[in-house]
């Protein structure tokens, strides 16, 4: 230890790396803390290594600016490391790393809300550029790739069936259930039938399958052609010549369009089957439940909940491939259009299924 | 007025008591029942730049994934600081491994995180420095390796050079000194390659970083590497360990001779005679 006048001296020893860097750097920057008026000196002569961390750490304790009676020096460096000092400019590093502007909340819900309003206008120009590409393909048999249509519909379709039967016979269980239970309150139990009836095969039938499908077909869709876009099979598909919509998009929306009222149907069957069986635990017998059933719902309910059924099929499959185009690089962004192929599905189905509501009431 | 400040922690850092840094003794590698090397031997001395090469499917990736303990060898034994990474613990060859900075062929950067994020990882999770602290030496990381203004992109919006710099900027963070690089040049334009190969000269002679370069770039090899190792697909071996000026002038071996050449196979009628 030596001690120089009005100088500050610290010895720096030993070895300075990401391992022991920390304490050194706190007791270093205390002491110009303590001392802003007088010069510090940090003699380096035995620092025996530093790595990139402890040459960090030299360089913290010369780049901020001190009025010139107070400077620092390090002192007895090795050359080596001086030259490297020498090749940082505290200047570029003096502006803050992360200077994101803090958004009020007013502002966030605006841009939310323009943000959905751009996307809503790209999901109908999507579909303007699918229709146009149905247009195109005038001679079907030709232009459409039906072994892949077939394909699609199988995995959406086909592969779908046992969760569709679960959720639909679900469906119809819990809301006779539920509904039943306060019916028999007031002896309307047998009004119950009306409900489910109507419930199920004008709004649940088609809403729940679609639910289904957008989480298991649409995250698909949007993950499927995403990754092909990662990985420039898109710009393949486009330099040979082919219209990528028509060749991807065109047989999943009409894979789609073919299977979700299909399995709205099912779904239809099993959820007036789980609520027939809930029923005749509140003394409503299967043959009665058919007879009231007949009696309340007509094929336009039926037929109602098969339209909008092939309606949120479209909807579904556009969504998911429109999220499988705008697809950024990378692994993060296939993952990031699944999630949002997803809530935007099933958004959309909602907000369909409600004006469905409007009109048809 | 005056003090000392120092800081020693034997168990976490101590000064290299070998000069080795990496050894490879009798090393036999491979997936199930396909042996791709056997009987490998050799020494990584520190402050060398030291090039893994060898024809595609040779094992190069491969003996570098076993090196830094990603795949286990089927035998033999690997030092690193003269401490044996196969017969290590958990705990301790995590520690070793953390002495191992790895680029790895594509950058390998977390594509959640912006570039100085993706520096600033392993700070982060294995040191105690202060955010400040541990942002300075992303950031002047990332100015060495010519990425300053790319601190706040995503890795999708990197070109292949930058995504390979910025690899190498996380795995140096951590103070490494022993440096692996997966095909570093790789799909590069010469002057990006030119420019990598110049970073690494630049960290070997003013930081004393050692590396180990798996590449079949020539013009790599002979612009960085102290000594090349080369292995050889078919004969499952090393064949040859030696500067690559040596080895391209005075190789009797008649594949060391074709590769550091740069000729083609026979054709396939003279190969049939």
């Amino acid at each position: 230890m030596t001690s120089a006048g009005d100088d500050v001296e610290v010895v720096l020893e030993g070895r300075i790396t990401a391992r022991t860097a920390t304490p050194i750097w706190q007791a270093a920057s205390a002491t110009l803390a303590r001392h802003p008026d007088r010069p510090v000196v940090f003699d380096a002569s035995r620092v025996e290594y530093v790595d990139n961390v402890g040459l960090a750490l030299l360089f913290d304790l010369i780049r901020h600016e001190r009025s010139s009676e107070a400077k620092v020096e390090l002192r007895a460096l090795a050359p080596n490391l001086s030259a490297l000092l020498a090749g940082y400019d505290p200047r570029d590093f003096a502006a803050a790393a992360d200077s994101r502007r803090h958004v009020g909340m007013l502002e966030q819900v605006g841009r939310v809300a323009a943000r959905e309003l751009a996307y809503l206008a790209e999901v109908m120009g999507f579909l303007a550029l699918c229709a146009r590409a149905l247009r195109r393909a005038r001679t079907w048999r030709s232009s459409v790739m039906w072994h892949d249509v077939l394909n699609i519909a199988t995995e959406t379709g086909a592969n779908a069936v046992p969760i569709v039967l679960l959720i639909g016979f679900l469906m119809g269980v819990i809301i006779s259930f539920e509904v039943g239970l306060v019916a028999r309150q007031f002896g309307a139990v047998i009004f119950v039938v009306n409900g489910v009836g109507i419930a199920v095969l004008r709004e649940l039938g088609a809403l729940m399958t679609a639910i289904v499908l957008a989480g298991r077909t649409g995250a698909a869709f949007a993950a499927q052609i995403g990754t092909q876009k990662v990985n420039e099979e898109l710009n393949a598909i486009s330099t040979f010549g082919i219209d990528p919509i028509e060749f991807l998009v065109l047989p999943r929306i009409l894979g789609a369009v073919l299977v979700v009222p299909l399995l709205t149907v099912l779904a239809d069957v099993v959820g007036l089957f789980g609520g027939a069986l809930v029923m005749s635990s509140f003394d409503v017998d299967f043959l009665e439940f058919y007879t009231r059933l007949l009696g309340v719902v007509t094929v336009g309910d039926f037929a109602l909940g098969i339209v909008k059924a092939a309606v949120f099929g479209l909807t579904i499959a556009i969504v998911g491939c429109h999220r499988g185009f705008e697809t950024g690089a990378g692994a993060t962004s296939v993952g990031l259009s699944a999630t949002r192929a997803v809530v935007s599905s099933i958004v959309l189905v909602v907000v369909i299924d409600g004006l469905f509501a409007v009109f048809t009431s | 007025m005056s003090g000392i400040l120092t800081h020693s922690d034997p168990l976490a850092d101590r000064a290299p008591d070998s000069r080795l840094a990496i050894s490879v003794r009798n090393l036999r590698m491979g997936y199930g029942a396909r042996v791709l090397l056997e009987h490998a031997s050799f020494d990584v001395r520190r402050g060398e730049i030291v090039v893994i090469l060898g024809g595609s499917g040779s094992g190069k990736s491969s003996l570098m994934k076993t090196l830094i303990g990603l795949y286990r060898p089927m035998d033999g034994d690997i030092l690193i600081d003269g401490v044996s990474l196969v017969r290590a613990a958990a705990e301790e060859r995590a520690q070793l491994q953390r002495k191992l900075g790895v680029m790895y062929q594509s950058g390998a950067l977390f594509g959640s995180l912006n570039v100085l994020e993706n520096v600033r990882f392993p700070l982060d999770r294995f040191t105690d420095l202060a955010p400040a602290e541990k942002t300075l030496v992303a950031r002047m990381l990332l100015r060495t390796l010519e990425m300053g203004q790319a601190e706040s992109l995503m890795p999708g919006e990197l070109s292949g050079g930058m995504l390979k710099r910025a690899g190498i900027a996380r795995a140096m963070a951590l103070g490494c000194d022993i440096l692996l690089l997966d095909e570093p040049s790789a799909g590069l334009d010469p002057i990006t390659a030119a420019n990598l190969d110049r970073m690494i000269l630049s960290l070997r002679g003013n930081l004393g970083v050692t590396f180990v370069v798996v590449t079949h770039e020539l013009q790599s090899i002979f612009a960085i590497a102290d000594r090349a190792i080369m292995l050889d697909g078919p004969s499952r071996s090393i064949i040859a360990d030696d500067e690559p000026v040596a080895l391209r002038e005075h190789s009797t071996d008649a594949r060391v001779h074709q590769f550091f050449n740069r000729q083609p196979d026979a054709p396939l009628a003279d190969r049939r005679r």
